[in-house]
């Protein structure tokens, strides 16, 4: 089910009021969210929900058997048990046919399995996996089964996100949550803006340039590649924020509070910086399961940058199952490692807008191979980004232009417009702020384009 | 009034007034949606909600804001099938054999030659599967000049309430004055639903003989009205896919763009995507062989093609197309 139809606004209509109508009786509530969320779940292949379920299942016993072993070699074992559980799903489902497509292209063999992607696997397969090691390092006790089962199957991220803990989600689980401690004002901003994102800037981008130019960047002129490129960082981030906008909203109202996921990206002054503020939930996980296990930057200065690099090109498999998105990887990582070459830490008004300067077009540069269907076509964007100018541009129009401008522009909105903009809404009536919501998604349905395009990051 | 209540409320109320305001734009959802149980319900929502909005001028402000991004047409619900040609007469009386044939002396006319200097005009159109082959020949380049390449999700020949394919196919040889139109529709027409059917007329279910014949009278009425302006038709057939249902539902609608093509042998072609993009035994196959590397062939839907399976589509149009034309590199 997508969040921007009318399938789901129907669905949500029926859960948001039962939610907190069953809110008193905690037993009822989760049986009727889990439901929920497999129903939301199975909209786009009903087989996927067992999947779900016996991942739910296998993850939860495993958890609880390691709190229960006594020695520190059962808790071990168990624990490697149960990622290399984790890490063999997603594998096999993620990328079989990636790891023997590529086998075979070097061995010559053939044993391809044309394996369907779940959605939403790489996501809930991360917060199992720190459910596990959390139980594992003692950070955390097991949860009832059905409080586990809703962690991991709660509608509002099962599909993209935010990877949330187990320790910011599960005791939030603990006790019904207070309908007088609901941030409504919040939770329609960030619905609404994600709406925004999403069907307005997103879409139009990938649809009037970003989308064309990617797929023959041989026919465009060098001005209408630089702005395609500039329009997918642009695209990338609409997507995804937009989703996870949305994403935090629906919890917000149903009283649960997910982590931010995004904090103005492209205002970063390095990539160390960019990395606390892309995907939040995502880079502390890398931070925390595998660049601290790895060594961190306690193990002197090659490893440190090993296990940068290492982190990075996982990252960027953990994206999709393509080498172009190890190569975006491995250009973070090697960037990463330079800034902490150089010591890079910008001070100055002038060194943060350097930094942010190249920051961008260092991250922009990336996206490249990110997006791009393969090494050719990257590289044939980087090459007539220098050899077709003063060609026409007919892609390059007011609308592109205007939706670059709003999307890189909305990272520099200072906090305290936002806070001043949720305070006025919140002192209007109840028949005002829904007037200004109905208002706001008929412009956003009017100014998109027709049908739902998928997320991005569903593929992930 | 506690704030998760409150939130309650202004999102009810805010959906309410939202449907008033969209109310054509959700009439026209719900008139395209599928037959079926939702359709109906949709159709019986929908119906008094744009009498009420309509009557109190509620839809204005959309429609306003429509016309002024340039998409007034856009809640329009346009059933028609349009076609300028008439329809074949029926079959010709067979003529009263009279002697020995006359020996035909036919030298074959040369193929128009294009280059570089003065390319082919392609136009590739129809729903989601089109895209990607658009893409692939735009980026052969040389002597194909692609001038467009229209591809609207979900649409399709059946479903002219959803986009009017016809009235597009007839602006376009005026507009864009294509040499070619290379054509992927049926994916999202393989169902038991048709819209615009002549009145007095009913379709049954797909691989009807009702549907069979108003879906070839429409594919029929396209390449026809295509041809008679001068332009070679490419009809994309639709792949072999990894979904059960499209497995039975797409060589429905494949056999009849074939016997459309046999209807107008000498200004169209069928591009048989079923056998390119399976394996050697005919089965799926989300990766195939091309130059000796393995290539992903579809999307994780495992219908949708990915680029290297447009690659193949386009290299197998032009193929098919050098045998009427000269495309020089």
């Amino acid at each position: 089910m997508l969040f921007p139809t009318v399938t789901f606004a129907v669905f949500f209509m029926i859960v948001l009021p039962t939610s907190w109508a069953l809110m008193s009786r905690p037993r009822a509530w989760r049986a009727f969210i889990i439901l929920a969320s497999y129903v939301f779940y199975g909209w786009w292949d009903w087989r996927f929900v067992f999947l779900l379920a016996a991942s739910t299942v296998v993850n939860h016993v495993v958890a609880v058997a390691i709190f229960r072993a006594e020695s520190l070699a059962a808790r071990k074992a168990l624990c490697a048990l149960g990622v290399a559980f984790d890490l063999g799903l997603l594998g096999y489902f993620k990328y079989t046919d990636f790891f023997l497509s590529s086998f075979d292209n070097v061995f010559g063999t053939s044993f391809l399995a044309n394996v369907t992607l779940p959605v939403g696997v790489s996501f809930y397969t991360f917060m199992a996996i720190s459910y596990v090691v959390d139980t594992y390092r003692g950070q955390l006790e097991p949860a009832s089964f059905s409080r586990f089962a809703v962690f991991q199957a709660f509608f509002p991220h099962i599909v993209a996100g935010p990877i949330v803990r187990a320790s910011e989600l599960l005791p939030q689980l603990e006790e019904p949550r207070s309908p007088r401690r609901v941030d409504t004002s919040r939770a329609f901003f960030l619905i609404v803006s994600g709406l925004f994102l999403k069907v307005v800037i997103a879409n139009h981008l990938s649809t009037h340039i970003v989308d064309d130019v990617f797929a023959a960047p041989k026919q465009h002129s060098s001005l209408e590649v630089l702005v395609a490129v500039y329009g997918y960082a642009v695209q990338i981030f609409a997507d995804f924020c937009g989703y996870t906008n949305i994403a935090i909203g629906v919890a917000l109202l149903l009283g649960f509070e997910f982590p931010q996921n995004f904090a103005s990206p492209y205002a970063a002054v390095s990539l160390q910086d960019f990395w606390r503020r892309w995907h939040m939930t995502l880079s502390r996980w890398l931070r925390d399961y595998l660049y601290i296990p790895l060594g961190g930057n306690r193990k002197g200065r090659i490893l440190t940058y090993r296990n940068l690099l290492l982190t990075m090109l996982l990252g960027g498999l953990w994206h999709g199952a393509a080498w172009t998105f190890v190569v975006w990887g491995g250009i973070h990582g090697v960037g990463l490692s330079i800034e902490r070459l150089l010591g890079w830490r910008p001070h100055t008004r002038v060194q943060q807008w350097l930094g942010r300067v190249i920051t961008f077009h260092v991250v922009c540069f990336g996206w490249i191979f990110f997006r791009a269907d393969s090494f050719t076509l990257a590289w044939q964007v980087i090459e007539r980004l220098f050899t077709a100018w003063g060609r026409p541009s007919p892609l390059v129009t007011t609308s592109i232009v205007l939706a670059i401008l709003v999307g890189v522009l909305v990272q520099y909105v200072r906090p305290p417009v936002v806070t001043g903009l949720l305070a006025g809404f919140q002192r209007l009536s109840i028949v005002a702020q829904a007037a200004c919501v109905a208002v706001a998604l008929t412009v956003i349905n009017a100014l998109g384009p027709v049908g739902v395009a998928p997320f991005i990051y569903f593929r992930f | 009034m506690l704030p998760a209540y409150r939130g309650i409320f202004v999102l009810f109320i805010a959906l309410v007034l939202a449907a008033v305001l969209e109310a054509d734009g959700l009439r026209k959802q719900a008139t395209t949606q599928p037959a079926g149980f939702g359709r109906n319900v949709a159709m019986a929502v929908t119906k008094p909600l744009v009498s009420f909005s309509r009557a109190l001028h509620l839809t204005t402000p959309r429609h306003e804001l429509l016309v002024a991004i340039g998409r007034g047409d856009e809640d329009k619900i346009d059933t028609q099938v349009h076609f300028t040609l008439p329809p074949p007469a029926g079959p010709l009386p067979r003529k009263i054999s009279t002697g020995p044939k006359p020996r035909k002396h036919t030298t074959k006319p040369p193929k128009p030659v294009f280059t570089t200097a003065h390319p082919l005009r392609v136009w590739v159109a129809g729903d989601s599967l089109a895209d990607v082959p658009g893409q692939a020949m735009q980026r052969l380049g040389g002597a194909i000049d692609v001038v467009g390449v229209e591809s609207r999700l979900s649409t399709g020949l059946g479903r002219p309430d959803l986009y009017n394919w016809f009235v597009r196919i007839a602006e376009v040889p005026q507009q864009l004055h294509p040499n070619v139109a290379v054509l992927s529709f049926g994916a999202d027409d393989a169902h038991n639903y048709m819209s615009g059917v002549p009145a007095g007329k009913t379709v049954g279910s797909l691989g009807s003989p009702s549907w069979d014949a108003e879906y070839e009278r429409r594919a029929n009425g396209v390449t026809a009205e295509l041809n008679a302006k001068g332009i070679y038709v490419v009809w994309l057939g639709l792949p072999n896919t990894d979904h059960h249902g499209f497995r039975q539902s797409f060589p429905v609608v494949n056999k009849i763009l074939e016997d459309v093509v046999a209807k107008h042998k000498t200004m169209s072609t069928f591009v048989d995507t079923w056998k390119l993009l399976s394996d050697k035994h005919g089965h799926y196959a989300s990766y195939l062989r091309v130059n000796g590397q393995l290539e992903l062939m579809r999307l994780s839907d495992g219908t949708h093609y990915t680029a290297a399976a447009g690659d193949l589509i386009a290299q197998q149009v032009v193929k098919q197309l050098g045998a009427v034309y000269r495309i020089e590199p």
